[in-house]
Formats: structure tokens, C-alpha cells, sequence
């Protein structure tokens, strides 16, 4: 492939393909993990009432609905994709280790902390991709949410532990729906002229 | 004499129940509650919520497009990615009682109408015949935006037999159907569902007949 070739560049429409399938992927497995989790450590122990108002990208403003997301401008919208995704490097890095000392965590929830771990990143990397692509020279300034809660996830008190992982795999499960919703978004309205 | 007492005037309401929320196509949604006892009065039923990022508790928009002892969000009042906390109160004549808060995120309970328009159709070529399958997304549910996603699954069987054969189908909205029996009348139906929801009802039947006599017609190999 000679330098500075176009011919081999790959188009924007495959970079989205490959993005929304991880996305979707990504959002799969993190249901599926906070659907074993809630089923084995949750149950009647009332954690959703608790986790109101407390995940670590609430601070990011995202659209909540369909108008907010197709009125928003598609270069704002890649950035809160990349926010959110940056936000949540630090607290998956931290839940692969942490996930391992729950008692008698199955391995399919171990297995699944380390596979999105591994995508999440390999998604960040593809979205600077497309967005290097739709606006070059504008990386999205670096905007994400820091994640203090590493010392909740090895607490003593157990109850208030299993809390906290039940809250970051909830929060997790949101975020990674919004992404993978928002690329969806985007790919119809950028590749597709809103006709998917 | 208390009997007597609760004969004539009746009894404050019993506790009513949240029963389930459904959205069928993440822009609105309904939920509905189990009425307790009435106590023997008329009663009057509120539901209240709140939602996450929000102090103040709202009167539910709507109490009639959802049917009886339901609330209805319309576009304007639902939002995804945010705990809703609903209550319901039942009051009569001798007092109220409240339901057990009931938490729930518009994401989660999305459960698509069923697609529409399944058609058969029999395609027969020169290598090889089979069943075309296709249909249309439920008309209420906005996929050429990209606001929802539609994975669907087919389910097919021979008129007389039971047995269903379910075949996912994954993003496409048509299937080949290969390998059915010449001369057996065939029923089909498909369903879908968004982003691991709910799958939605089946669609009404379909029905189709395999032509008796289908052979792969005869190969010419030219070897020079």
C-alpha cells in the first residue's frame, strides 16, 4: 500500500460496522453480566432503590430520548460517545481484579469483566478512529468522568461490597446501552442519510 | 358492634400494586397496577412518581389511553437511562393507603408490537428451490433512524404437526428457507425484540404450500 494512498484507507462506513458490532457486543455481555450478578447477589437485598443518582458519568450531559438524541449535532454526539467511553477505562480495569475476590464468582462473570474490559478498549480506540475521520484535528478535548469507587468495591461489609459492584455492573449496563444506541444513531444518520 | 360498623360505612382501601411497565418502542410507555380491596367505597387511585436527577414528584400524565388502573407516559414524559420511582395511592372516604414504590428504567421494559406483513414465497432456480421469508418491522417502532434495533426469530412447522422449529434470525428481515417437504402445507410466524428485551407477541399466522414436484433441474457440465 503506497504512503499517503487513499485506495487503502478504510471507509467510514466499515469503521462504523465494525464499531456498532462491538458496541452491540459490549452491551450484550453487560446485560448478561448484571443479569447473573443481580440473579445470585441481589435478590430481595432492595439495591435498586439505592442506586439512584449514582453512577460516576452523571455528570456527563446525554441525551434521554429520542428528539434530545436527533437534535443533538452529530459531532457532539461522537464526543459524549468518547466521554463515556474514556469514563469507564479506569472503573473496568479495577472490576477485572476486583470481581475475582467475590466468593465463588462464577466464571462466566469473570470471564465477561475481562472480555469488556478488552473490547472497551479496542472500541475507544476505533471511535478516535471515526472521529479523527468526521472532524479531524478535534479529539474530543479529553472529557470524561473520574471513578472514585475503588475503595466501595473492597469494603469489609459485605452487603455494602456486593452493593457496590451491583452498582457499577447497573451503571455499566446504562452507559454501554446509551454507546451502543447513540452509534447506532449515528451510523443512520451519517452513513445511511437517516434511512437505515 | 364492629361488623355492623364496617357493613354500614365500609373500610379505608386495601393496598394496591404496581404490576409491570412496557414500552413498545422506547418513545413512550404504559404501566399498570393491581387495585386492592375498595374497602366497599368508591375509591380513587393516583399514581406519583419521581425520577432519577429530579427532587419533585409528578401526578401521572395520563390515566385513560392505557386502559382501566393504568398510567400512560406520553413522548413528552418518558425518558431512557433514568430509574423512575412510582407509587400508588388508593383513596376512599375512609382513608388511603399506599403501594411499595416500584422502580423502573424505560431501557429495560421495551417490548416491541409484533412485525407485520410475513409473506412466503417459493423460489425455485436452477440450482437449488426454497422458501422466501420476509416481513416488515412493526410500524410503530422507528428503525430507519437507528433509535431501535430489531433482532427476530421465525417459527415454522408442518400444518399437522405440534412441534414449532424456531430459527433465529438475528438483524435481517428475510430467511431462506431450504430443505421442506414437497407437498406439505407449512404455518410460520415471526417476533422481535430490541436490544435483549422482551420479545415481542408472535406475528399472526402465515401459511404456504411446497409444490409436490421440485427437483434440481438437470446440470450441464461442459468439460473441455
Amino acid at each position: 500500500c503506497p504512503n499517503g494512498s487513499n485506495s487503502c484507507q478504510v471507509s467510514l462506513g466499515d469503521l462504523f460496522d465494525r464499531a456498532v458490532r462491538l458496541s452491540h457486543y459490549i452491551h450484550s455481555l453487560s446485560s448478561e453480566m448484571f443479569n447473573e450478578f443481580d440473579e445470585r447477589y441481589a435478590q430481595g437485598r432492595g439495591f435498586i432503590a439505592k442506586a439512584i443518582n449514582s453512577c460516576h458519568t452523571s455528570s456527563l450531559t446525554t441525551p434521554e430520548d429520542k428528539e434530545q438524541a436527533q437534535q443533538i449535532h452529530h459531532e457532539d454526539l461522537l464526543n459524549v460517545v468518547l466521554s463515556v467511553l474514556r469514563s469507564w477505562n479506569d472503573p473496568l480495569l479495577h472490576l477485572v481484579s476486583e470481581v475475582q475476590r467475590i466468593k465463588e464468582a462464577p466464571d462466566t462473570i469473570l470471564w465477561k469483566a475481562m472480555e469488556i474490559e478488552e473490547q472497551n478498549k479496542r472500541l475507544l480506540e476505533g471511535m478516535e478512529k471515526i472521529v479523527g475521520r468526521v472532524h479531524p484535528g478535534d479529539l474530543g478535548n479529553e472529557v470524561y468522568s473520574t471513578w472514585s469507587g475503588l475503595p466501595s468495591l473492597q469494603l469489609a461489609d459485605e452487603d455494602s461490597r456486593l452493593f457496590a459492584f451491583y452498582n457499577l455492573l447497573h451503571c455499566f449496563r446504562r452507559d454501554s446501552h446509551k454507546i451502543d444506541n447513540y452509534l447506532k444513531l449515528l451510523k443512520c444518520r451519517l452513513i445511511h442519510d437517516s434511512n437505515c | 358492634f364492629s361488623l355492623n360498623t364496617c357493613l354500614v360505612n365500609g373500610q379505608p382501601p386495601g393496598k394496591p400494586e404496581m404490576i409491570r411497565c412496557r414500552s413498545p418502542e422506547k418513545e413512550t410507555f404504559t404501566c399498570w397496577w393491581k387495585p386492592g380491596s375498595d374497602g366497599g367505597l368508591p375509591t380513587n387511585y393516583t399514581l406519583l412518581y419521581t425520577k432519577e436527577r429530579e427532587e419533585s414528584y409528578h401526578e401521572c400524565p395520563d390515566y385513560v389511553t392505557g386502559g382501566p388502573n393504568s398510567c400512560y407516559f406520553d413522548q413528552k414524559h418518558t425518558s431512557v437511562w433514568t430509574i423512575y420511582n412510582m407509587t400508588v395511592k388508593a383513596t376512599n372516604a375512609l382513608g388511603s393507603n399506599i403501594s411499595t414504590p416500584y422502580y423502573v428504567d424505560v431501557a429495560y421494559i421495551v417490548e416491541p408490537n409484533p412485525p407485520v406483513n410475513l409473506t412466503l414465497e417459493w423460489v425455485g432456480q436452477a440450482y437449488a428451490s426454497y422458501l422466501l421469508l420476509k416481513w416488515v418491522p412493526p410500524p410503530r417502532a422507528d428503525v430507519r433512524s437507528g433509535w431501535l434495533t430489531l433482532e427476530y426469530e421465525l417459527r415454522i412447522r408442518p400444518k399437522e404437526e405440534p412441534e414449532w422449529d424456531n430459527i433465529f434470525v438475528g438483524l435481517g428481515t428475510k430467511y431462506q428457507l431450504f430443505r421442506l417437504n414437497p407437498g406439505i402445507k407449512y404455518v410460520a410466524q415471526v417476533r422481535c425484540r430490541s436490544d435483549r428485551g422482551e420479545w415481542s407477541q408472535w406475528s399472526s399466522e402465515s401459511h404456504f404450500q411446497v409444490p409436490k414436484e421440485f427437483k434440481l433441474k438437470d446440470i450441464i457440465v461442459w468439460i473441455f
